[in-house]
């Protein structure tokens, strides 16, 4: 998968009066997925990642920038004509999305057997018994046992229902799962056991994962690439080494130095963020972090900084040298 | 008068339904003491609290051999009396700020509320305590967020005004559960630090109730605080939360510090207990864990271990090395 300055803006009405606010939920984000690896979306609340997760599977066309799965351009068919073509379909099928709240993602009225094997009915030609067959051995797969498949979720702890709902997007075999704060409603010990089986899964079928937490410990378990992002922009991004190891963004750092660590000895140096995310219908000029920032600069308040490589990863900050 | 201890609680007990959420929790809090409380999901560490404040109504069951609160039995008060201390002496705050806080009135107002009704405050006086306790909760430009509603504000935001609400009568006991959780990781970091200021400045206890192991060892550390972990409706290891995440003694506790990433550095795989939580239909006869743990013995499947200086298991793991090499 491979997005290309990806944006997304949205009209907020502000009421008969006024002319109606633009959110630019999403401004520019690129990045290169290849197959088996696993690219981590870390950001707090306004950062645009879930906004992202809606563009790269392809929910939401984006307003800008491009997006091209498998080596084909996803955006081609965007409209609603150009969607009911075959192209279409085929490329939807390569993306697959895993939600937070396991309570509430899987269809209540539908058994589990049902629910998996909806993606194959609606997209494939096998017949009854092969979609059951499927049906059990991706149960299987996912560490649940047959008599499971006629159940309802209700029936079923939230552990096992992200079970189920990973079972449901691997069904089509996906070249990229967006998994969005897959494991933030679970608990710890089954947090672990998910977590385990989104890393068997990816060994044994090669699939890419756009994960997106704000987990930073969960981050450094799954992730080969991170990518920082704040107020719809990435703000650092790169290998995971690097950018967790030797953060060089301040946002990053400050990041970083608010988890809360079990050992003292382990703890980063805490860095008190003052206030909170601002509105994005309401950006701040310049860097839109310079409102928290503890270095801001002059020159912070009035230009953007771009990406630029330094130290092995990408950096969007005036203060870090190349 | 010192040595009593603030809290004591004595075989507490909650169900519902016939199904045990606490079952024979004991819990001691000594004035301006913090202690937190660690478990999963079904641990029953948020309804022994709730037992405490009186917020488990029909049909959920509360019993306890001793409730007892600055020398109150709670369990001996009429309701009435009951009402003048909590949510005065003792106060409470809860996970999701924007749930908990009334949707239909303004932040100013639920904090007016609680200062009218407990202190009997009114005019410039209830006016400048509102003010004041937005300024303690470091609510920035208090005086524009008294007339907002929750929905107005962010999660962050909302929570500080909880803890106004909570703060209102200075309390001697604050119980936070999950303050945090549904918080931002660079708001949660503000929120925690404001609590330890508060507990410092007011000298007042606090139980803090949470799942995340390190949110309760930052905070047990800065204030030479306690931690208990609960499973299933018991405690079954307290200590200090050095010689709890240093050296776990219960395999419950040894468990879910395996299970964290950090303590996985490297490895594909995270360490996981099998099976889930028993619930209402398989709760076992012996241990509650012995179905899940890696060290269960037949003692383990036919008796309950009581709680013994600080760890609810027959073969504790400092131990059980010895034991489990024994064993084979």
């Amino acid at each position: 998968m491979q997005a290309s300055q990806l944006s997304r803006h949205y009209r907020v009405s502000q009421g008969l009066w006024r002319a109606p606010a633009i959110v630019k939920a999403l401004a520019g984000v690129s990045f290169s997925l290849p197959a088996g690896r696993t690219l981590a979306v870390v950001g707090e609340s306004g950062c645009g990642k879930s906004t992202l997760a809606r563009q790269l599977t392809l929910v939401e066309a984006p307003s800008g920038g491009s997006l091209h799965i498998g080596g084909q351009e996803a955006l081609a068919a965007a409209t609603a004509s150009q969607r009911n073509t075959e192209a279409w379909r085929q490329m939807r099928r390569q993306v697959q999305m895993v939600f937070q709240n396991p309570y509430a993602s899987l269809n209540p009225r539908k058994t589990i057997a049902s629910a998996l094997a909806e993606p194959l009915l609606i997209n494939t030609t096998l017949s009854a018994a092969e979609r059951q067959e499927q049906v059990l051995q991706m149960l299987k797969r996912v560490g649940l046992r047959p008599e499971h498949a006629q159940r309802y979720p209700h029936m079923f702890s939230g552990g096992q229902r992200q079970r189920v709902a990973v079972a449901r997007a691997m069904m089509l075999q996906p070249a990229v799962v967006v998994a969005d704060e897959p494991t933030s409603a679970l608990d710890l010990s089954i947090q672990a056991q998910i977590l385990n089986l989104f890393m068997d899964l990816q060994d044994s079928t090669g699939t890419a994962y756009v994960f997106i937490s704000h987990n930073l410990s969960v981050v450094e378990h799954v992730a080969h690439e991170v990518m920082v992002m704040y107020l719809g922009a990435a703000v650092e991004h790169g290998p995971k080494a690097a950018v967790l190891g030797q953060p060089l963004h301040p946002y990053t750092q400050a990041l970083l130095g608010a988890v809360p660590v079990l050992k003292a000895a382990d703890r980063k140096p805490r860095i008190a963020l003052q206030g909170e995310t601002p509105s994005p219908l309401n950006p701040p000029s310049g860097c839109s972090f310079h409102t928290r920032c503890p270095l801001t600069q002059p020159r912070c308040k009035t230009e953007t900084p771009l990406l630029r490589q330094v130290a092995g990863r990408q950096v969007a900050c005036h203060l870090v040298q190349g | 008068m010192a040595d009593q201890a603030l809290l004591r609680i004595r075989n507490l007990k909650v169900s519902f339904a016939g199904f045990t959420a606490v079952d024979g929790v004991d819990l001691d809090l000594q004035a301006g003491q913090m202690l937190g409380i660690v478990g999963e999901s079904g641990s029953g560490k948020s309804v022994s609290m709730m037992a405490l404040m009186g917020l488990i109504d029909p049909p959920g069951q509360v019993s306890a051999d001793l409730l007892q609160f600055d020398g109150h039995d709670l369990l001996r008060l009429s309701p009435a009396q009951r009402r003048r201390l909590i949510g005065k002496d003792t106060a409470m705050v809860f996970q999701d700020a924007q749930n908990s806080l009334n949707p239909s009135l303004t932040v100013g107002d639920q904090v007016r509320e609680v200062l009218r009704l407990h202190l009997g405050l009114r005019g410039s006086a209830l006016e400048d305590r509102v003010l004041q306790l937005f300024q303690q909760v470091e609510i920035p430009a208090p005086a524009t967020r008294l007339d907002a509603y929750p929905h107005q504000l962010s999660g962050g935001m909302n929570q500080r005004v909880m803890i106004a609400m909570a703060m209102a009568c200075q309390p001697r006991l604050l119980i936070a559960d999950e303050p945090t959780t549904a918080l931002d990781v660079t708001i949660q970091a503000q929120v925690m630090a404001l609590l330890l200021r508060l507990q410092q400045e007011q000298g007042m206890a606090l139980v803090l109730i949470t799942h995340d192991l390190a949110v309760v060892a930052e905070m047990a550390q800065a204030s030479a605080g306690r931690v208990a972990v609960m499973y299933a409706g018991q405690v079954v290891e307290t200590g200090t939360a050095d010689a709890l995440f240093e050296h776990p003694r219960h395999p419950y506790t040894a468990a879910l510090l395996a299970a964290l990433p950090e303590h996985n550095r490297g490895a594909r795989r995270l360490s996981t207990l099998p099976g889930i939580v028993p619930g209402k239909l398989d709760r076992p006869a012996g241990c509650l864990l012995a179905p899940r743990c890696g060290y269960a013995q037949a003692r383990c499947q036919q008796e309950r271990p009581a709680l013994v200086e600080g760890v609810r298991c027959f073969f504790p793991l400092a131990t059980a090395t010895a034991a489990g090499a024994a064993h084979g």
